[in-house]
């Protein structure tokens, strides 16, 4: 940030001006001015346009003289005689009704004091060319009782470009200057940390003990829990030396490949992964799965931040420009880019990493094409906004922001950045390192459904065409097929659908829709990315279809404009494509007459602001990302709002430790494991939950701002999930691939989805064991259908980023964890292995107890769970259970909208066919139900949903 | 202590919020009635959402110079589609009905029973031409289906009064509506006030019971066994406050699996009354259903209830579509009216019937035939609301003389929810969450009383 260096004298006072004038007329012109404009002049001094009341508020004399009332509405010095004052106060609706009328537009209570003091003052009125000597030398002073003054790029007015901000309101664009370590601990995490702690009068909790430790470690870096043998390696290591065996604990979790599943899930909740699109007909983006793989593999890897962030904002320029190094002919590369085929392994990774920017809901379904492009821009400008710079854009869409420096102008300067970028599934070539199993038989399945909808809508339509037969035949013309005759006058050619009742008719858009919805599912298996590309905007968007067009006019430009109030209707003031220029770092190269634009060329503006986001020199960058790890170490972030740091985002609790962390990250090469390390050696993180002064905490630090001890967490619906198939020893620990659907609630699988003109196919679950039980990052994650199991333990709403998970306890978990299939299959599952690996009901329960909770049961648990267990051997033995059966077709009933009719129609459920089926209750023996009753109960206690 | 201040004075996990948000100002729970801010005219709203936009010209707004101009062009670029387009004319007769004389088209059958009991509201105007954004935009405030629904923020403001019921329950048809849950969600509002739907077939409430093989003994022996877990794990963890509101949350489930069933079986309701909101005839008897429960519901403190009623999106055959449309909701519609008139419930109950946006007076043809339908319209529709203080018999607003735009006390979505909230005594203004670094509301950005709606 830069404060207006320059500094004016200018003389002012006259000789015939008292103090008290000087103030006055100061006032008048730094604010009192401006509250007539803003609150007053529309109704009461507009030029041109009928004074309400005939009152005249835009001149001293007009003041003086009033309105219908015929009483001056200003008496000099006496503020409780002016209805000017009184009026504005509204205590004085008895003579003065309130103004101004609207109870929103009231004037704050410093507002009315400033009023108060100014007719105090004797209400001077400076000339215009005096309240500009006024306003240039406040303009002049850096800093003043009011605040600082931050340079941007200007806003739409000069009182908006000269406003004051607090400085604490404005730290997070202050440049990150690396703060000395204050003394007395190695760690530094630790000396900030202390550092405040004992300013407030505390001491640390004391550490952990090992068990805590191995299950907080584990379920952190990888979202899993340890398994007891593991909790015993690491009792041994801890027993010899709990320095080396912590920090070697640490090494092998972060080498562990389930890390990237684990912190690539943190990375999807702020960047809203979806595997569809959304809105009107959610179509499957069928090849995000890439993406999120891509994420999960930079994280393994250890990818510097300030390539992750080029790479998912401008991959495609990234990709093309490497492509072009080797390709000199112009047309031999568009043709390459075109068919995709030569580009390589990292080509094809930084393709799916552009992914990133297409993460958004977006339909153009029944909207203007410039209305869905603008939907499309604002929303992609906001993600980049809150993702990378923990800027929530839509603040300064409409107008100048209304706490931070950001004008609107910047706002649409980053708006043109992306203004020629297109969206497009683009032909990217798989490469080594992701995983392509199953695309034998998806794409099988696939075709099987595909088959099914092509017949049925083919059948239709035959059935049409032969009416349309009939028709012409009796009329003596020609037959012309439904396409070639769609022009033509009603007259000339027979009824729409002719030949189909409306039944018929319903049944024939749902095969139709359906034959899309299988065509798009086929693109899973071909090699293409969900992508982008700069060119002209198409002229027809359909999500269903979005392809490049290499050969698109390169001459094209966009004419970039602020939209006034954010309306497509009221173009204003030209744009270049640019920056945030309050943060004060030049784009790259840029002249310097404006530091902050980025040329106006067709390609290559997303690589300039990925540049300059992922400049060392960028304020916020490497504090938004130090600030969203530590978030997920602690539970809470250093600055409590990671996705806005503006001056209506939570301060941070230690600004120096976040300055600290961000500057030692990006010296270090923005490299996560080392960041992980050093948080996770730290005293402070291996602190226990409990603190011997937890009652006097409770009071002087409610919200554990002091990280005074470790706040104990339920474990996110993913970590749930994953607990379980972990401890019943199902999981499949594959890594990356396509979609997997877990078993859900069959009532909701089969339960009917309005889409545009249809219903969506049914859900229907991978079909053996191992497919579904994989780790729930993979499970398929559609917009308009969320897995019932995951959305009652908050997993996040993928229309909007997710700066923090909530965990809040609501009943709807107690029926899920309690009565589902999905936890039943559960509870069965571990009762058959503790069955399989131990013979007696006394070692069954003690391994129960180890596998759900990492420990043993102490003496008065297990006595009493054996019990419990006896007890349910009986009840089951007197209750059987009904066997479950799946359906492998359902009947569906759709109400037609041309029509207002229900219709019928069958829907095939394959899967189904030769499904494999988890054990259910009525599979198993009643001795295995009792253990299972036991299992389902350890899974519903408190022990085994919280980490501590 | 009673139970409920036990159970959430604990609780310290709401964070940093607690400080700053109502819930910290209300002692008991986070659904624990609440004093409104202002003297209230309604406690209770049931809103029947008619998804796919009903044509005002083809139920409550006649339009005769339409019906003049039939099948002549339009030259309007309204709407989404391009091309020829020709004017509709209502293929239905409208009458005036009740004392005040409000418009009906001749379809509604029942519902002039009850028209002196109506406001027509003809001036709202909506933003979104297409279905899903213009359900979020309706429920929620925001087109982009992520934040919290109506119903959601006047449980937060309100409270509801039944605690072992959900304060804001939904149904819907067998399929849900475009855009699914988020039109009921209650986006960044914590999990309690998401709505809760009921289901119409299978169990009510997802996993509700317990399989079949296992009785509400064997849940209840269950429950202890895991009480006596959870107690264990307690004394472990002294300072951990959620797993108090954990256990007790197993309680209330409980007690809500008994509750929940009685008061959605209608098994009990005698003949006339099922006859009367027309259950026994095939197609009125979902939404009578669902109207009766919606009765019974708010009768039991449920404070905001939600009925989606799709199929209104008649882009061609629309004499048929909504015709058909109309008679399934309007002799259930109207009995709900008068039951709950005679209950004494509409005082304090407001009821309003709306689709997401008005249609066109103009169509595109459809595979070159010209097909009698409408298009989406934003700058007009007609809605309903009764009871809960607002004007009885009344028509507030106009549309122009063909019915494509609000020329007359026309308010953006927005002032109709603030509108809403002052009816039932909350000031939008006032009724905030901070989230994401703002605090928000309903409106998004604050928005006016519609005066002329106010009895």
């Amino acid at each position: 940030m830069r404060f207006h260096g320059f500094f004016l004298s200018i003389w002012l006072g006259t000789s015939c001006l008292t103090a008290a004038d000087r103030e006055g007329e100061r006032l008048f012109a730094l604010k009192v001015r401006g509250i007539l404009n803003a609150k007053c002049l529309a109704c009461h001094g507009e030029a041109g346009k009928k004074l309400k009341g005939d009152l005249d508020l835009s001149s001293r004399a007009a003041m003086l003289k009033g309105g219908e009332s015929e009483e001056a509405s200003l008496v000099p010095g006496k503020p409780l005689a002016s209805p000017l004052y009184l009026a504005a106060t509204r205590e004085h609706e008895e003579d003065w009704s309130a103004m101004p009328p609207k109870e929103n537009d009231k004037l704050t209570a410093d507002q009315l004091a400033v009023l108060k003091r100014w007719i105090d003052l004797g209400a001077p009125w400076p000339d215009a060319k005096k309240q500009a000597r006024y306003i240039a030398e406040e303009r002049a002073k850096p800093v003043t009782a009011e605040g600082v003054l931050v340079k941007t790029s200007g806003g739409t007015s000069e009182d908006w470009t000269y406003r004051r901000y607090k400085p604490e309101d404005v730290w997070a664009f202050q440049p990150v200057v690396k703060p000395k370590v204050p003394q007395g601990a190695a760690n530094p995490v630790d000396a900030f940390i202390n550092r405040k702690l004992k300013s407030a009068g505390f001491a640390r909790a004391p550490q952990a003990d090992f068990r805590t430790l191995v299950k907080r470690a584990y379920y952190d870096l990888t979202g899993l829990p340890p398994t007891p043998f593991e909790i015993f390696q690491f009792r041994q290591a801890w027993d010899k030396d709990p320095v080396q065996a912590w920090a070697a604990l640490i090494d092998r979790l972060l080498a562990s490949p389930h890390y990237g599943e684990r912190w690539g899930q943190h990375w999807l909740d702020v960047a809203r992964y979806a595997d569809t699109g959304g809105y009107s007909n959610d179509y499957e983006r069928s090849n995000m799965w890439r993406y999120r793989d891509y994420v999960i593999r930079a994280f393994n890897d250890d990818k510097p931040y300030d390539e992750f962030i080029r790479e998912q904002i401008a991959g495609d320029e990234l990709a093309d420009a490497s492509l072009r190094r080797r390709i000199n002919n112009w047309n031999q590369f568009q043709n390459a880019r075109q068919n995709g085929k030569l580009y390589n392994a990292r080509e094809a990774e930084q393709l799916v990493a552009s992914s990133f920017l297409r993460m958004g809901p977006w339909d153009p379904a029944m909207v203007k094409s410039p209305q869905a492009r603008q939907i499309y821009l604002d929303d992609v400008v906001n993600a980049v906004g809150e993702t990378f710079l923990s800027t929530t854009m839509r603040c300064f869409k409409c107008h100048d922001h209304k706490f931070d420096p950001l004008p609107t102008r910047d706002y649409y300067r980053m708006y043109a950045v992306f203004e020629p970028t297109q969206l497009a599934e683009r032909p990217t070539p798989f490469f080594e390192a992701e995983n392509r199993a199953g695309f034998k038989e998806g794409q099988a399945t696939t075709q099987h459904l595909l088959s099914f909808a092509t017949d049925k809508h083919n059948a239709l339509y035959n059935k049409q065409e032969s009416a349309a037969r009939e028709w012409y035949t009796k009329a003596g013309t020609k037959y012309l097929d439904e396409k070639a005759r769609q022009k033509l006058p009603d007259e000339e050619k027979p009824p729409r659908h002719v030949g189909l009742s409306p039944e018929e008719q319903g049944r024939k858009k749902v095969r139709r829709q359906d034959e899309w919805i299988w065509q798009r599912r086929l693109e899973r298996y071909q090699p293409m990315a969900q992508s982008v590309y700069n060119g002209p905007v198409p002229n027809f968007l359909n999500a269903r279809k979005l392809r490049m067009n290499a050969r698109a006019n390169n001459k094209w430009r966009p004419d970039s404009r602020i939209l006034g109030g954010g309306a497509l209707e009221a173009p204003g003031a030209k744009v270049t494509p640019g920056v945030l220029s309050a943060l004060g770092v030049p784009v790259a190269g840029a002249e310097q007459a404006d530091a902050f634009q980025i040329p106006d060329a067709l390609d290559g503006r997303r690589l300039a602001l990925a540049n300059w986001i992922a400049n060392p020199a960028n304020p916020i960058t490497a504090r938004s990302i130090v600030n969203r790890v530590w978030q997920k170490h602690f539970g809470q972030p250093l600055a409590a709002n990671p996705n806005n740091f503006g001056a209506k985002g939570g301060k941070p609790t230690h600004p120096e430790l976040l300055d600290w962390l961000a500057a030692d990250f990006v010296e270090h090469g923005w490299k996560f494991k080392r960041l992980h390390r050093l948080i996770m050696l730290s005293a402070t993180y291996r602190q226990s939950g409990t603190h011997p002064q937890a009652a006097e905490l409770a009071v002087a630090d409610p919200n554990n701002h002091l990280f005074a001890f470790r706040a104990p967490r339920r474990l996110s619906a993913e970590e749930l999930r994953d607990s379980l198939l972990k401890a019943t020893g199902e999981l499949n620990p594959a890594i990356g691939g396509l979609p997997v659907m877990p078993e859900i609630n069959m009532e909701v699988a089969l339960q009917p989805r309005m889409i545009q003109f249809s219903l969506s196919p049914a859900y229907q679950p991978s079909r053996t064991p191992a497919e579904r039980n994989r780790r729930t990052i993979y499970a398929y994650r559609v917009r308009g259908q969320a897995n019932p199991f995951l959305e009652t333990f908050n997993q996040p709403n993928p229309n909007d980023s997710c700066e923090a998970r909530v965990a809040e306890t609501v009943t709807p978990q107690v029926f899920t964890l309690l009565n589902s299939s999905v936890m039943s299959d559960r509870a069965i599952a571990l009762a058959l292995r503790t069955e399989k690996e131990f013979d007696t009901l006394h070692l069954q329960v003690k391994h129960a107890v180890q596998l759900a909770y990492g420990r043993v049961p102490d003496k008065v648990e297990w006595e009493r769970l054996k019990q419990y267990i006896t007890k349910m051997r009986a009840y089951h033995a007197a209750h059987e259970p009904a066997p479950v059966k799946y359906p492998t077709a359902i009947k569906r009933s759709l109400v037609e909208e041309l029509t207002g009719q229900p219709f019928e129609y069958e829907e095939i459920l394959p899967v189904f066919e030769n499904y494999v089926h988890d054990k259910k209750p009525a599979d198993v023996s009643a001795n295995t139900r009792a253990l299972a009753d036991l299992c389902l109960l350890l899974f519903n206690s408190n022990e085994f949903v919280y980490v501590y | 202590m009673n139970r409920r201040n036990f159970l959430y004075n604990l609780n310290g996990g709401l964070g940093a919020l607690a400080m700053t948000d109502l819930l910290a100002k209300e002692a008991a729970g986070p659904l624990a009635p609440k004093k409104p801010m202002h003297a209230p005219k309604a406690k209770n709203v049931i809103m029947l959402f008619m998804e796919g936009g009903p044509g005002q010209m083809d139920t409550f707004d006649p339009k005769p110079k339409l019906n003049a101009l039939h099948k002549t062009e339009s030259k309007s670029t309204r709407g989404l589609e391009t091309g020829f387009k020709f004017y509709v004319g209502s293929p239905f007769k409208s009458r005036k009905v009740g004392q005040a004389g409000l418009e009906m088209s001749d379809q509604w059958q029942h519902l002039p029973e009850v028209a002196d009991e109506l406001c027509n509201y003809r001036g709202c105007t909506a933003e979104s031409l297409n279905h899903p954004e213009a359900l979020f935009h309706m429920n929620t405030g925001s087109r982009l289906g992520a934040d919290p629904a109506l119903g959601a923020w006047v449980n937060y403001g309100l409270g509801t009064v039944n605690q072992n019921l959900p304060g804001y329950v939904v149904m819907t048809e067998l399929a849900l509506p475009q855009g699914g849950s988020r039109n009921w969600s209650n986006g960044f509002l914590p999990g309690h006030f998401q709505g809760t739907r009921l289901r119409p077939t299978g169990s009510p409430i997802l996993d509700l019971h317990a399989p079949a093989h296992k009785t509400r003994e064997h849940q209840r022996a269950a429950l202890d066994e895991l009480a006596f877990l959870n107690q264990r794990h307690a004394a472990k963890h002294p300072g951990h406050a959620d797993l108090a509101t954990r256990m007790e949350s197993y309680e209330l489930a409980y007690r809500m699996q008994a509750e929940v069933p009685g008061v959605i079986d209608l098994k009990g309701e005698p003949e006339h009354v099922r006859e009367a909101y027309g259950m026994n005839r095939k197609e009125t008897a979902e939404f009578g259903r669902q109207c009766l429960m919606a009765r019974r519901l708010v009768e039991k403190g449920v404070r905001f209830v939600q009925i989606f009623s799709g199929g209104w999106d008649s882009h061609d055959y629309l004499e048929r579509g909504h015709a058909s449309r109309i008679r399934s909701v309007d002799q259930p519609m109207t009995t709900l009216i008068k039951d709950l008139k005679e209950r004494g419930m509409l005082d304090d109950t407001l009821v309003i019937w709306t689709g997401e946006f008005g249609r066109t007076p103009d169509n595109n043809k459809r595979g070159g035939v010209y097909s009698l339908g409408r298009g989406h319209n934003a700058d007009a529709m007609t809605m309903l609301l009764a009871g809960g203080g607002v004007k009885r018999g009344a028509i507030v607003g106009a549309t122009d003389e063909i019915g494509a735009k609000a020329v007359e006390v026309a308010h953006p979505i927005r002032d109709l929810h603030v509108t809403l909230l002052h009816l039932l005594g909350l000031d939008d203004n006032n009724l905030t969450y901070f989230h994401a670094g703002r605090y928000k509301q309903l409106s998004q950005f604050g928005g006016q009383v519609i005066k002329e709606l106010i009895a």
